[in-house]
């Protein structure tokens, strides 16, 4: 046995609260129309590019990666403090749209496996670059646009 | 209250971090008594392979490129369908009819865009070769809708000694959606004349709205399939969430669990199942936690091994080494480790001539020999 039994009922016991808690502020925004258009002006085209990048994340990048950005073992590398993606934008950004393959070095580690390249569209690129670059320790501002990702070559 | 929840929270996922077999089958280094030698090379990701009469081989690369590889040299096939290259999606497997030097089909499986819906999903091909391209192409059967998840394509091809074809399609990402709902594609192994046409006794012929193609069920993402050359039955494995990857026999109707009941946790740590067992679903032969994140699967049948002759072999993709199961009776009680550090296992073969040949990611096609 995995989980205890305490362990099993907490969860169940925090899911449905946090379900009970989601459903009424959803319902508030719903019934004061006036809410949720304001909100969605107020986010940044950096947040909302984030935002859409954490689904591509999920989807491409976690089973590697880890949803902690930490890696694992010898073949996936870091992204959480990873001083590749600091200092290499535009290596991380042909990494992504391209593949990578061959020595690198992260943080002082030797890193020599092969990312595929995933089939993303630019804008996808674009929005998990900027989900990856600030999310947890990381915070790198500067947006990574789609005309960026366009213009990286192979 | 939030902040009560949200500690919970925290609570339960480090509770679940770690994901731990125990009292699992210890890993053991086999002894170094081979050597491996690179066949091929400058395959990016060697997804499938299968032998033509003449020892020449067909290599599928996952971005879409059909290789025919003569003594080492290799020839791009002409006129392979376009293939949907996204995440886990691609050129697929690729086997030969049983009777390939009578009828000439070549069986593939690959990521296709082709029916409903935007994305792509997994398709059954068969086709000829002749003068180094693909002709005669005929659909066998394509999974539906299609979707633009990465996830879980499957997709290995096996023919069992009754001549029946066997293929897997993972659950695409949706796992509370396809797997348990046999209306729908996703999440199965499906069993088919070789032309086709779905034989009548399938399990579920008959039942209402159900894809009768479907032999099993319950199924997360098999990328191993093989037919065990002493009894005959197919074995399949597939991967688990972080932890759970299975190695299942395949049996009619049966119903694998997922994600009823797992041995693993999902990737952001959360729950997917508290349950491991259930009276209905098919409990595993074996299963890995951590995962090892399986691909390609074969038995060792040949004489060139002796020391190995009836062990299962398992690529590991994750840990980029080949796991060799050994078995008292018909149960799992040995695990040992050969090619350690080989690079990703994408596929594994016995060939037509018995050596065990290894399709491994960034590399191409190594050839196990023994010293």
């Amino acid at each position: 046995m995995i989980f205890s039994k305490t362990t099993a009922t907490l969860l169940i016991i925090g899911t449905s609260a946090f379900t009970i808690i989601t459903s009424s502020f959803n319902s508030t925004t719903e019934n004061n129309y006036n809410v949720l258009p304001l909100k969605k002006e107020q986010q940044t085209d950096l947040q909302k590019s984030i935002a859409n990048g954490k689904e591509v994340y999920a989807d491409f990048c976690m089973q590697c990666h880890q949803a902690t950005g930490k890696g694992s073992g010898s073949s996936f590398p870091p992204l959480d403090g990873s001083d590749w993606i600091k200092n290499k934008r535009a290596e991380s950004i042909r990494a992504v749209k391209y593949g990578q393959k061959g020595a690198i070095l992260v943080n002082g580690k030797k890193f020599n496996s092969m990312m595929p390249a995933m089939g993303l569209s630019d804008e996808e690129i674009a929005d998990v670059m900027n989900y990856v670059m600030n999310s947890w320790s990381n915070k790198q501002t500067k947006i990574v646009t789609v005309s960026e990702v366009a213009l990286s070559k192979k | 209250m939030k902040n009560t929840i949200f500690a919970l929270f925290t609570l339960v996922s480090l509770g679940c971090t770690s994901q731990v077999k125990l009292n699992d089958i210890p890993l053991i280094d086999a002894p170094v008594n081979y050597t491996l030698e690179t066949v091929v090379d400058g395959i990016p990701i060697p997804w499938g392979m299968t032998f033509l009469p003449d020892n020449s081989f067909l290599v599928t690369e996952k971005s879409g490129i059909l290789y025919h590889v003569t003594n080492g040299k290799k020839t791009e096939v002409k006129n392979v369908p376009e293939v949907y290259n996204r995440g886990q999606g691609g050129l697929l497997d690729i086997v030969l009819h049983p009777d390939y030097t009578k009828n000439g089909w070549i069986y593939i499986s690959y990521a296709s865009t082709e029916g409903e819906g935007t994305g792509g999903n997994t398709k059954i091909i068969r086709a000829k070769l002749e003068n180094e391209s693909l002709t005669s192409i005929e659909a066998i059967y394509k999974c539906g809708p299609n979707t633009t998840k990465g996830q879980h394509f499957g997709s290995r091809i096996v023919f069992d000694n009754a001549g029946y074809l066997f293929f897997s399609a993972g659950e695409r990402g949706a796992h509370f959606v396809n797997p348990q709902d046999i209306t729908r594609d996703n999440g199965k192994i499906y069993r088919l004349n070789a032309d086709g046409s779905i034989p009548k006794d399938n399990p579920f012929v008959g039942v209402a709205n159900a894809k009768e193609a479907i032999y099993t069920y319950g199924n997360r993402n098999p990328q191993g399939m093989t037919k065990n050359p002493v009894t005959g039955a197919i074995w399949e494995h597939e991967h688990g969430p972080q932890g759970g990857d299975e190695i299942n026999i395949v049996k009619k109707g049966a119903n694998y669990g997922w994600p009823v009941v797992t041995y693993g946790i999902d990737y952001d740590n959360t729950i997917i199942s508290t349950i491991q067992q259930k009276e209905g679903i098919q409990d595993p032969e074996y299963y890995w936690a951590p995962s090892i994140a399986p691909s390609g699967m074969a038995f060792i049948s040949s004489a060139i091994y002796p020391k190995w002759k009836g062990n299962l072999l398992v690529g590991s993709l994750k840990f980029q080494y080949v796991e060799m199961l050994t078995f008292t009776g018909d149960k799992i009680t040995g695990r040992q480790k050969i090619a350690t550090n080989v690079g990703r296992l994408r596929n594994i073969m016995q060939g037509p001539d018995g050596y065990i040949y290894l399709g491994v990611e960034g590399k191409g096609i190594l050839k196990i020999i023994p010293n």
